[in-house]
């Protein structure tokens, strides 16, 4: 069987873990709360950490068995780990950073080259190839980063929260050029982390980590339909519409499966089946339609509205389905809508994001 | 507010300037005291040369012994556990509060004739005591405990990450030491050396009790300052400058080769 397999568990006073887990090739989405024990869960497969019971194979390579007292260390596990903050070399170059692993694992120089060459130029770095990685944007730092841990050949590859360091834009954009680049390599991948939008954008399988187990698996669409605890409820409140992104008098447009037309940034995706998200605290809620907005307008019945705090989640029933989180103080200046009440709701074009699917 | 604040300024610098004094004062009276015309004869005359080789090859092979065998001991204990480290950075503590003539005395004990390796040693026909061997003995056990604690905090420093970072991409211990800590902590290791090799110049106490006062063979330059103070002061003095001024030299040397490295790129 090809593929990483772990049924591992930890604990510590502080945090219990109760893993059992398969990654086929391909991406996989490890999504949990804050101190839900994401990180250490990528620690313990690399071997940066012990589990106290418990067994890791990869591709039929027992890499941990407790009972046999089989403990790789990480230099032997041929697992990629992508670090949340990169620790890329700061007193090497972009070339020997990439080089790194070929040199640590004995690669001879002239095979060694061929792959940086051959890496570099999939990555596009050529132009940063003698530069110090301090010199590095926070893009291209992260690409640097990528190359690195794909150079060494890894069975796995491990990638803990890679968008987090990213502005807004650069997100989206390495999200997408991720996929591409998942597609080739198709190695089992397990990607951490704690940003809607990710599981938005890559929402075929994704596992939720909570409470030290698995607490829910499948895809997105099921994750939104039938969330197994309120983390997950919250956590795929981001509103997603499917539609496809098409042209009319010659301006890009998205257009819902229900038919409504919204504007989004479309830099970067193309005409075809795309899907819209939205963050809910992104909507704001009018009685009234508003006038002379550029905004994106989705007219909508209430269907609950729910208090958390000092915030109100208000779910609107129309043409789309549309969850919305406003402050309490500007739900009760509309006068507190309820069951029933007619509303629109509105959001800035640069606020959704589509992606082409 | 201003007024204290200004009362804060006046006594840091009055603080400055009292040890800047008690400091300066001394060094530049003994600068002064250094005639050229008569460093040179004294630099012309055997004594004072082979003071001067038997200081700096032996302060060279002790801070090359001290680099060589500290290094590695004090990644291990920036490694240790917390348990362990705490009872090593005591252990090192010892040494580093010892007066050295009770160091000198400790060294006799350990390895003179009859002490608990000394003899095995002469039972082997050697002997260290009174010898140049003695001399870098006694610098490796003064100086070796600062040398240790304070690379073993600059090892602390390095971001557990990087290591962490070598080994996934399939670095054993040692490749990751020799390629990733070892680089990062290079320019201020190279300090620590030089300091190492600084310090062994001026060496005293331990020196005389273990390794004697033997011209051409264990008298360094400190000991023969501390020799002729006893006969012919002046000498002393002349002596005293020329080992300030050789320390002067070597602090400008260490001061523009790590000037050198910063600028020679990676």
């Amino acid at each position: 069987m090809s593929g990483f397999r772990l049924d591992i568990a930890f604990r510590r006073p502080h945090l219990a873990l109760d893993v059992l887990l398969e990654i086929p090739p391909g991406l996989t989405l490890l999504l949990g709360p804050n101190g839900a024990g994401k990180t250490t869960l990528l620690r313990l497969l690399a071997g940066l950490e012990k589990p106290d019971d418990g067994t890791i194979t990869s591709n039929d390579r027992t890499l941990f068995d407790a009972a046999r007292g089989i403990c790789l260390p990480p230099s032997q596990r041929r697992i990629g780990l992508l670090f949340q903050h990169l620790a890329l070399f700061p007193h090497l170059d972009v070339r020997d950073n990439i080089g790194f692993g070929l040199r640590a694992q004995g690669i001879g120089k002239v095979e060694r080259e061929r792959s940086i060459a051959a890496i570099v130029a999939r990555f596009a770095l050529e132009p940063h190839i003698d530069k110090p990685v301090a010199a590095l944007s926070g893009g291209e730092r992260q690409k640097v980063a990528l190359a690195r841990t794909l150079a060494a050949r890894p069975d796995v590859l491990l990638l803990d929260e890679p968008t987090a360091t990213l502005d807004q834009e650069n997100r989206w954009r390495f999200r997408a050029w991720l996929a591409e680049i998942l597609a080739e390599w198709k190695v089992p991948t397990l990607m951490v982390t704690h940003d809607p939008a990710d599981a938005a954008s890559f929402r075929k399988r994704i596992v939720v980590l909570e409470g030290g187990r698995i607490c829910q698996r499948g895809s997105f669409h099921q994750l939104l339909h039938a969330p197994a605890t309120p983390f997950v409820a919250d956590f795929a409140g981001v509103n997603f519409i499917s539609g496809t992104i098409g042209t009319d008098n010659g301006a890009t447009i998205f257009t819902s499966a229900a038919g409504t037309r919204l504007q989004a940034p479309f830099e970067l995706s193309r005409s075809g089946p795309a899907c819209l998200t939205v963050l809910p605290w992104e909507i704001a809620l009018y009685r009234e339609l508003p006038e002379g907005s550029p905004r994106n307008v989705v007219e909508g019945t209430v269907r609950d509205a729910i208090v958390l705090g000092d915030r109100v989640r208000v779910t609107l029933l129309g043409r789309e389905k549309l969850v919305a989180e406003i402050s309490l103080r500007g739900y009760q200046a509309m006068g507190q809508p309820g069951r029933g009440a007619t509303l629109f709701a509105a959001f800035k074009a640069r606020e959704a994001r589509v992606e082409n699917v | 507010m201003s007024g204290s604040g200004w009362l804060f300024r006046f006594g840091m610098l009055l603080a400055a300037g009292f040890i800047a004094l008690l400091i300066l004062l001394p060094l530049f009276s003994l600068l002064l005291y250094a005639d050229p015309a008569r460093q040179l004869a004294l630099l012309r005359s055997d004594e004072t040369l082979a003071a001067l080789r038997v200081t700096l090859t032996t302060s060279l092979l002790a801070t090359g012994a001290i680099f060589v065998t500290g290094l590695p001991t004090a990644f291990a204990i920036s490694r240790f556990n917390r348990k362990w480290r705490q009872l090593v950075d005591s252990l090192l503590e010892l040494p580093m509060v010892l007066p050295q003539i009770v160091a000198g005395l400790a060294l006799l004990l350990a390895f003179g004739r009859n002490g608990i390796f000394g003899r095995v040693l002469s039972a082997w026909g050697m002997q260290i005591p009174f010898s140049t061997a003695a001399v870098v003995l006694a610098i490796i056990f003064v100086l070796a405990p600062f040398f240790i604690r304070r690379t073993a905090v600059l090892f602390d420093q390095v971001d557990h990450e990087l290591e962490e970072a070598a080994q996934l991409l399939g670095a054993g211990p040692f490749f990751g030491f020799r390629h990733v800590t070892l680089p990062l902590c290079r320019r201020p290791l190279i300090a620590e050396a030089i300091m190492v090799f600084l310090q062994s110049i001026g060496l005293f106490g331990a020196v005389i009790l273990f390794a004697g006062n033997i011209p051409g063979r264990t008298r360094t330059l400190t000991l023969a300052i501390f020799d002729a103070f006893e006969s012919n002061p002046e000498v002393a003095f002349a002596l005293a400058a020329l080992l300030l001024l050789v320390s002067l030299l070597l602090v400008l040397a260490g001061r523009l080769l790590l000037r050198n490295l910063d600028g020679g790129g990676k």
